[in-house]
């Protein structure tokens, strides 16, 4: 099958599956009861109560309050968020921008980091610094985040005062506008290096963080991936032709034992937009995390609802887009069998 | 041989970018609150006992003495730590206890302030406290007259009136959100008319001894800018208004700046506020977890943190933080007894005999058997202290003398089971309570305590679930358990805590059926409904004191404490005042300034 006729299956059955997903978060966020839970205030008469389920549609069969809900999405209403106290279209995308700028610092975090430790133990292997890099690393796969975390906040914020949390100095971030809700793009954007430099020195702690926990898995892959590759043939061929040792490493055996250490790399953002949610609330980061964590334990269903929507779809796009690039670099595969 | 590889240019210059963009945002000279000056006298606090004539103008404090070296962080705009987000900023649409009250006690005024201090009414945007003796109350006790303060502007520019007393009073009334509290006043005012410009009179349904303390400051009793919301959606019944959600144009000492969900609300100086203008902007913080607010504290970057007696350990004796735990809440954590349950909604395998609950000797035993010390010294580190059913220290009313149950009393209780006729049959109660806060630990020491009765019969299970769930369970009609555990609604006036909780045929008498439990119903309804009217204060004491007395002998609750009030803050926070009866955290930040 051409490509592109998978890539269209593919596109015709994603709908069905949301849809399918959709009715089973759906019905799973309505075991623990009705949401109505989280609309409530404190001495509501039961007729205020009753006005609200009417209001939210909650007084109707469950297959119908689906239907409502579906059919808000298709005309961009996702429902009114009872946490944020806003539609939950307002809230979605800036809370989705502050968790993508944060894991993505993280990812840079990670692996920058991991390539170089990796590369810097690989190429002095079972010597001083491999196993000095192999206690680091092994300690940020072995630490709990939320344990590292409070640590550094301890250390950073309370102590040393280097470094705050939060997102931003409000000042500073309300002189710019934000049009893509990334604050480091944002102030770029403005010509704001102060802004810039205000949003570097917010993401530092929670990056940091974030970021370490995946360093050591990366860390280790390239370590390992290195060590193989420096045993290969091609590698003693080019000593051989008296090729520098740095130029050896770079070159040579770095380049492909990247290959492997890459698949880890994809698979750590996954990690590091799970860890997000601890980090958020710890660090008082406004993203999509700390949102979902506090709509899951006061039973806000609009907000469960689109995130599942969101992740849904996210899943399913990187799925296909997955397939297709494997077709491509791989020619053996045989896509739609 | 490996070489140590050597940071490329590119890598150096980004190094560089770097530095130079974080060295400027440190810099960065856009907002005083960007830089940390040093002060050569910090602070200690000293609370000041203020001339408190009018809420707006004429709070005094005492100069603060200080500490040499104290660094100051955010000078020029006071931050405080948030417990939650507030649902709304409309007066309209809040909450009584709701984390909108807290901006709305700022931002907005009333005709009259609950004061610096106790619960009684000061003139805020009306120039005098309406009484008999002034004329300004009807002999008959139903007609109100307020006059009004001339040259007050709202933030948007425009003056107030009294035009803008009717409507304010009149949208929340024609509004009548169901999260909203319109009921304070449309259960009381029976018509309103403006004499002038700044004349307001007011005609109660019946005289009402609570109007001036607890209707007329009320946070649904805030003026709004009329012109702010006819241009911005107008006044529509039933619904609330999407831009006063978010955006309050009030006539207080703070003007509205910002609502950064999860993030923060931004306030700045009103510029033309008619009284002492505040000493410093405000920035409300939300969204720390408790941990981190006390790192905050700790750290200096909040000045203030909403906390509660669990804070205690975390800050107290830590450098450059005040911690006091003077006064009273005035919301008593509670355990009700539902005499209305439906045996079919219990959880399985609660077993309670017919009638159980209905007969005044149990729930006087259940009262008897709670550990109020564990309670209060262990769960609430001291920070609390008993009261009498059902009018909280610190309100009108509240009289010391009136029997307290204040002390565990197994014998006794074992007594009163035995003499209704349960002892040997026992019971098995599910208690529900929200998870994870004070609620749930009174409810454990509950069972605790019945368990120390050492009867294998009687069993209390505590449910504790999600706050979602709980308040699901807690606003249905009957409520699907037999006992529940939460605190109760603040008021100001010891008759909004009688009709909600006493009441037979009041808000949570008709949900739990008081009426069924009461010995003598129709004294107890008497004697609230004529604590309601009466205006001679001392009468009306009396007549709040016997109540206490009844309700002593008639219990239709389990009060566990009356919670502390607990102040964290730092050192540099000057003329600091609270008032229990102030929405959480009972502070007034305009009255505050740092070193």
């Amino acid at each position: 099958m051409q490509i592109r006729d998978y890539i269209l299956r593919r596109l015709m059955v994603l709908p069905v599956l949301i849809i399918g997903v959709s009715i089973i978060v759906f019905a799973l966020t309505r075991v623990g009861g009705s949401p109505i839970g989280v609309y409530l205030q404190t001495g509501m008469t039961q007729e205020e109560v009753t006005e609200l389920e009417e209001r939210f549609h909650l007084d109707d069969p469950l297959p119908v309050q689906y239907v409502y809900w579906a059919g808000g999405v298709l005309t961009g209403e996702l429902g009114w968020s009872g946490v944020a106290a806003a539609p939950v279209t307002d809230v979605f995308l800036p809370k989705l921008a502050a968790t993508m700028e944060l894991a993505i610092s993280s990812a840079l975090v990670a692996v920058v980091l991991g390539v170089a430790l990796g590369t810097f133990a690989g190429a002095r292997r079972n010597r001083l610094p491999d196993h000095l890099t192999r206690v680091f690393s092994i300690s940020g796969a072995a630490m709990p985040l939320f344990w590292f975390a409070i640590l550094l906040l301890i250390v950073f914020w309370v102590y040393l005062g280097w470094f705050p949390i939060g997102r931003s100095d409000p000042n500073i971030y309300a002189r710019i506008d934000h049009p893509t809700n990334l604050y480091t793009i944002d102030s770029l954007l403005a010509g704001d290096f102060g802004a810039f430099g205000d949003a570097l020195w917010h993401l530092v702690l929670p990056a940091a963080t974030l970021g370490y926990g995946a360093t050591a898995i990366i860390a280790r892959m390239m370590r390992s991936s290195l060590v193989e590759e420096l045993q290969e043939d091609y590698v003693d061929a080019a000593r051989a032709k008296g090729l520098p040792e740095r130029l050896v490493l770079r070159r040579h055996a770095r380049r492909n034992a990247l290959i492997p250490t890459v698949t880890v790399i994809g698979l750590s953002f996954g990690f590091l937009l799970q860890g997000s949610v601890v980090a958020e609330i710890i660090f008082r980061w406004p993203g999509l995390g700390r949102w979902m964590a506090d709509s899951v334990l006061r039973g806000d269903q609009a907000t469960i609802m689109a995130y599942v929507l969101f992740t849904s779809v996210l899943f399913l796009v990187v799925n296909l887009a997955v397939d297709v690039i494997y077709a491509y670099l791989d020619r053996r595969v045989v896509l739609g069998e | 041989m490996i070489r140590s590889k050597r940071p490329s240019r590119l890598a150096a210059l980004f190094g560089v970018l770097l530095a130079l963009a974080m060295v400027a945002a440190a810099c960065s000279d856009s907002d005083p609150s960007d830089t940390t000056v040093s002060t050569t006298q910090g602070t200690t606090d000293t609370t000041a006992g203020s001339t408190d004539t009018t809420a707006g103008g004429t709070d005094t404090t005492a100069p603060a003495t200080t500490t040499p070296g104290t660094e100051i962080s955010n000078p020029g705009v006071f931050v405080h730590a948030a417990d939650d987000e507030p649902t709304t900023l409309d007066p309209a649409q809040v909450e009584p206890g709701e984390g909108g009250e807290t901006i709305i006690l700022q931002v907005y005024e009333r005709l009259l302030e609950i004061g610096n201090s106790g619960p009684d009414p000061v003139p805020s945007l009306a120039t005098e406290v309406p009484s008999v003796g002034n004329g300004l109350i009807s002999a008959d006790g139903t007609v109100f007259t307020f006059p009004l303060r001339e040259g007050v502007t709202f933030h948007d520019g425009t003056p107030f009136t009294a035009d803008d007393v009717l409507f304010s009073w009149d949208r929340a009334m024609t509004m009548d959100l169901p999260d909203g509290a319109a009921g304070v006043l449309s259960d009381t005012v029976d018509s309103m008319r403006v004499v002038d410009d700044f004349t307001f009179e007011v005609t109660l349904q019946e005289p009402n001894a609570a109007f001036l303390n607890a209707v007329v400051p009320a946070m649904v009793s805030s003026i709004v800018s009329q012109d702010a919301v006819e241009a911005n959606g107008g006044v529509v019944a039933g619904e609330f208004n999407e831009f006063m959600s978010g955006n309050p144009v009030g006539t207080g000492p703070y003007e509205f700046v910002a609502w950064n969900r999860g993030e923060d609300l931004q306030f700045t100086i009103f510029d033309g506020y008619w009284g002492t203008p505040a000493f410093l902007d405000l920035r409300v913080e939300i969204g720390a977890s408790p941990d981190i607010r006390v790192l905050g504290l700790r750290a200096g970057d909040y000045d203030t943190i909403e906390a509660d007696p669990s804070f205690i350990g975390d800050v107290q004796g830590a450098e450059g933080v005040t911690v006091d735990g003077e006064g009273l809440t005035v919301e008593p954590i509670h355990i009700g007894f539902n005499l209305k349950f439906d045996p079919a909604d219990l959880p399985d395998g609660d077993r309670i005999p017919a009638g159980f609950l209905n007969d005044p000797r149990v729930r006087q035993a259940f009262n008897l058997v709670f550990d109020y010390n564990a309670f209060v010294n262990a769960a609430l580190g001291g920070f609390g202290d008993f009261n009498p059913h059902y009018i909280p220290q610190g309100i009108f009313g509240y009289d010391p003398t009136a029997p307290v149950y204040d002390q565990q009393d197994l014998a006794r209780a074992e007594e009163l089971f035995r003499e209704a006729g349960y002892w040997d049959e026992g019971f098995s109660i599910s208690v529900v309570t929200e998870e994870a806060n004070l609620f749930e630990v009174a409810a454990l020491v509950f069972k605790d305590s019945v368990d120390n009765l050492n009867n294998p019969n009687m069993e209390i299970t505590v449910a504790a679930v999600a706050e979602a769930v709980f308040d699901d369970a807690h606003a249905s009609d009957p409520v699907p358990y037999a006992m529940w555990v939460k605190n109760a609604d603040p008021f100001a006036d010891p008759s909004a805590y009688l009709d909600s909780y006493a009441l037979p045929d009041g808000e949570w008498g008709e949900i739990h059926d008081f009426r069924a439990g009461y010995a003598d119903a129709d004294r107890v309804q008497t004697l609230i409904d004529s604590a309601r009217i009466e205006l001679d204060p001392a009468a009306r004491a009396a007549i709040l004191a016997e109540i206490q007395r009844v309700l002593y002998e008639d219990p239709m609750w389990l009060i566990a404490a009356q919670e502390g009030v607990v102040s964290a803050r730092r050192d540099w926070v000057q003329g600091y005042i609270s008032n229990p009866l102030w929405p959480r955290p009972s502070i007034k930040f305009a009255l505050l300034d740092k070193g």
